[in-house]
């Protein structure tokens, strides 16, 4: 221990060469004078969680299990329906009859390897959902040997990811340090997350001024409300992508309920922070002209959903970083129509 | 003959072990034993745990406080009606109002508190927690169960005339010479056999060695049996094979050696030990940093020789109808508000390393063994103290009457800043050398390389009606390993 430096020290705070002062009193002090900030209690901070994204289920799925039910019901009767309709072809014409049965074998083939992803989509998805919920509860509970796992689980996760190839690195590097288990979760969400965050941000931007540009040219209150649903759905795949999910149809159904449940459920609270800037934003386009006004709210409750989708879809709690905002996507989009 | 008194031991150990089963199905029950050695922190810990459940502190990693599911939790007359109980109100008065530590624990001491909840699913329950409290240096006897005389003998002896060990044996040692195992048997010395090696273990306890391996316990902490002769013997020189000679000296230590285990050891794990559930052993580190390598060496062994009970709970005594039931053992270095937070991990990568050997052992046995830095009190706030570039992640706070630093003597009243001394990174290196750093026992206390000053507990404000939070670090997730699985 010979490279030790620091020795142990103690200090009277009533010494006069010894000046308590608080984090933002930076001013000059007499030379050699012994600075002791206090520092904030850790614990006694209020901890900047938010609150799970989805509420917990309970009890039996009996909706699954209809679905299920009837779709095996459903797919025993395509499947007698194909067998019979081959049955008949041979019937006609051997030849018909052969063509009759690859083009059903395709589809089964086809049909497998569809449900085949799809289940791996699904999986892929819960895998997120639970990494969130497992770094949230790191995050409280500071368990340095729970974030390393749950380090390495976004470290595989964001392997697919050639943009992140640095990033990884670094992060690699930091995870054999001694490091808090909460600090490392904080520190992987800066390294990881800085740049998607970025990414994602551009692309709720985007939709959104999409959507509001349609809509305030758009002839049609059905054209309007039809483009908007597609451009949700572009937008809530595209994150998915972006964030490492890889949904397909079914997982995308899945992944717009949650986000609309999520809306639902902090939509009281994002009213609040927005609300000045929406009304405002609305009241001084209306003033223009009514279909601009639209344009401007559809695109801001395209960025809503956008948002609450972000939440969804992130692999890790929003904590080191800030949680973009709707002022800030609502100013992108003014500004943009603007300069239109 | 001994196998006899085995069997009917095991039956007795089962009739019981049923009896609590039948008990526990109606009325869940939970034995937490709380040890530790001399100084760790056990009644500081207890009367935290209690006053944090009962009042509801603040613990956000107790999920089932945090999300608000316990209703409440209420002290219960405890079960056994044979054992002292835990003076849960004077320990609290004593540590908020006098801000002073309570006194040590010297003998066992039991509390019940009830625990009422709401499970996820709906149901209303209660859990009965049973506290129950001992010395560490009672666990340190169990290995004693499956040692004879002549092998307990050997082993103190060959730890006696380790340094710093023979420095405060040498009186005994001197008088052992003296001694003939062979000879006739004799009370008087006996006696001063006894006398001095009780002084050589006490001597070996203060601060400034804190040896943690000193069996047999009860030398240390006589309690009504002082003065018996179940506590009158000490290590001889004897071969390590061959029987005593009737009359001789041997045989009669021997043979008190033999009624310490029947009348101490024995009951002790019968009627406590194998009826705990959890358990949480609360180690000291910090005072062993204080007083040097050999004491942190010291400390490793004892703390294996702890995690071998738990290991010995399942092995030789027990037959496959009555099992020992402590499936979670949590050991916590305590004190650790002595420490800035960013030092925390390095406490609990040394404690854990000191585990290391013997808790892959209790963990093959079937219990789970975590690790955890923690304050049940917390008595210091943090602090950066700035001199010229120098930048010491530090702790305030105010060091009990008598402390000494920089070669000054605190009054208990002072308001101090002090950095104790970096914890290392390098473990391996750390414990591998028998000079890593100075400590009491070969330093002067301005001259050592870690300097853990002993503070006041904390000024509470009672600005609640129920009374005062008070401060603690990681005592919520203590309290999630321990008990948050039987809260569900």
């Amino acid at each position: 221990m010979s490279e030790r430096t620091r020795r142990p020290q103690t200090f009277k705070l009533d010494d006069p060469h010894v000046a308590v002062i608080d984090a933002e009193d930076e001013g000059r002090l007499a030379r050699g004078t012994i600075r002791i900030t206090p520092e904030a209690d850790a614990a006694l901070l209020p901890v900047p969680l938010e609150e799970p994204a989805l509420p917990a289920r309970r009890g039996f799925r009996w909706a699954t299990l209809f679905w299920a039910a009837l779709g095996g019901l459903v797919l025993l009767g395509s499947g007698l329906g194909v067998v019979n309709l081959v049955e008949d072809l041979f019937a006609r014409s051997e030849g018909f009859g052969f063509l009759g049965a690859t083009l059903a074998l395709l589809a089964t083939l086809a049909l497998l390897v569809i449900v085949a992803r799809e289940a791996f989509a699904l999986t892929r998805l819960a895998a997120i959902e639970k990494l969130h919920r497992r770094a949230m509860e790191a995050l409280l509970s500071d368990d340095a040997k729970a974030s390393r796992a749950i380090v390495q689980d976004l470290l595989r996760i964001a392997h697919g990811n050639p943009q992140l190839a640095r990033a990884r690195a670094a992060l690699t590097g930091h995870t054999k340090d001694i490091i808090d288990g909460a600090d490392l979760i904080r520190l992987a969400e800066r390294e990881l997350m800085t740049p998607l965050d970025r990414e994602a941000r551009r692309l709720v931007s985007t939709a959104a001024q999409r959507v509001s540009l349609v809509t305030a040219v758009s002839p049609r209150a059905l054209v309007d409300v039809a483009f908007v649903f597609a451009a949700s759905l572009r937008l809530v795949r595209q994150l998915a992508r972006l964030y490492g999910g890889r949904p397909g149809a079914l997982g995308l159904i899945r992944l717009m309920r949650h986000v609309i449940a999520h809306l639902a459920i902090t939509g009281g609270m994002a009213a609040s922070d927005g609300l000045v800037q929406q009304v405002l934003g609305h009241g001084l386009a209306a003033k223009l002209s009514q279909r601009l006004g639209e344009g401007v709210l559809n695109g801001l409750l395209t960025a809503r959903l956008g948002l609450a989708a972000i939440d969804v879809i992130r692999p890790l709690p929003f904590t080191a970083l800030p949680r973009p905002a709707l002022a800030d996507l609502a100013g992108d989009l003014l500004r943009k129509r603007d300069e239109a | 003959m001994a196998k006899f008194q085995d069997i009917v031991e095991e039956a007795r150990l089962s009739a019981r072990a049923l009896l609590d089963y039948g008990d526990g199905f109606f009325n869940p029950t939970v034995r937490l034993g709380v040890t530790g050695l001399s100084r760790a922190g056990k009644t500081v810990f207890i009367t935290a745990l209690v006053h944090g459940l009962s009042r509801g502190g603040r613990f956000p990693v107790f999920e089932s406080l945090a999300t608000g599911r316990i209703g409440g939790a209420r002290l219960e007359p405890q079960p056994d009606d044979a054992v002292p109980r835990f003076a849960y109100e004077d320990h609290l008065r004593t540590l908020i109002e006098a801000r002073r530590w309570p006194n040590s624990t010297v003998d066992i001491s039991e509390l019940r508190l009830v625990i009422e909840y709401q499970r996820k699913n709906g149901a209303d329950r209660t859990l009965t927690l049973d506290i129950v409290d001992y010395p560490g240096e009672w666990l340190l006897d169990l290995p004693l169960l499956t040692k004879s005389y002549r092998q307990w003998s050997a082993e103190s002896l060959a730890l006696s005339r380790q340094q710093p060990r023979a420095r405060l044996a040498e009186e005994w040692h001197a008088h052992l010479a003296t001694l003939d195992a062979q000879a006739h048997e004799d009370e008087q010395a006996t006696l001063a056999a006894a006398r001095l090696f009780t002084g050589y273990l006490r001597a070996c306890r203060d601060e400034r060695f804190a040896m943690s391996l000193l069996p047999p316990g009860r030398f240390l902490m006589p309690g009504n049996l002082a003065g018996s002769p179940a506590l009158t013997f000490a290590p001889l020189e004897v071969p390590l094979d061959g029987a005593p000679p009737r009359g001789s000296l041997w045989a009669m230590m021997e043979r008190r050696y033999e009624a310490y285990k029947d009348a101490v050891v024995r009951p002790f794990f019968r009627h406590h030990f194998a009826r705990l559930d959890r358990q949480i052993v609360l180690v000291d580190a910090l005072a062993a940093f204080n007083a040097g390598p050999e004491a942190l060496h010291d400390l490793e062994a004892a703390l294996a020789g702890i995690l071998d009970c738990f290991r010995i709970g399942r092995g030789t005594f027990v037959s496959a109808l009555f099992r020992p039931r402590i499936d979670r053992i949590l050991f916590a270095a305590t004190k650790a508000d002595h420490l800035h937070h960013s030092s925390h991990d390095r406490l609990e990568a040394i404690l854990r390393r000191m585990l290391d050997r013997a808790a892959t052992r209790a963990e093959g046995a079937g219990a789970a063994v975590d690790v955890v830095a923690l304050a049940a009190v917390r008595a210091t706030r943090e602090a950066q103290v700035q001199r010229g570039r120098e930048r010491l992640p530090s702790i305030l706070g105010t060091p009990m009457q008598g402390e000494i630093a920089n070669g000054e003597t605190f009054d208990g009243e002072t308001e101090v800043a002090t950095f104790p001394g970096d914890l290392p990174d390098d473990l391996d290196e750390f414990f591998r050398s028998e000079r890593a750093f100075r400590g009491l026992s070969s330093a002067h206390a301005d001259n050592t390389d870690f300097r853990f000053l002993r503070f006041r507990p904390p000024r509470v404000e009672s600005v609640e009606a129920e009374g005062p939070a008070l401060p603690h670090i990681r005592l919520d997730r203590a309290l999630q390993f321990l008990i948050g699985d039987r809260l569900p």
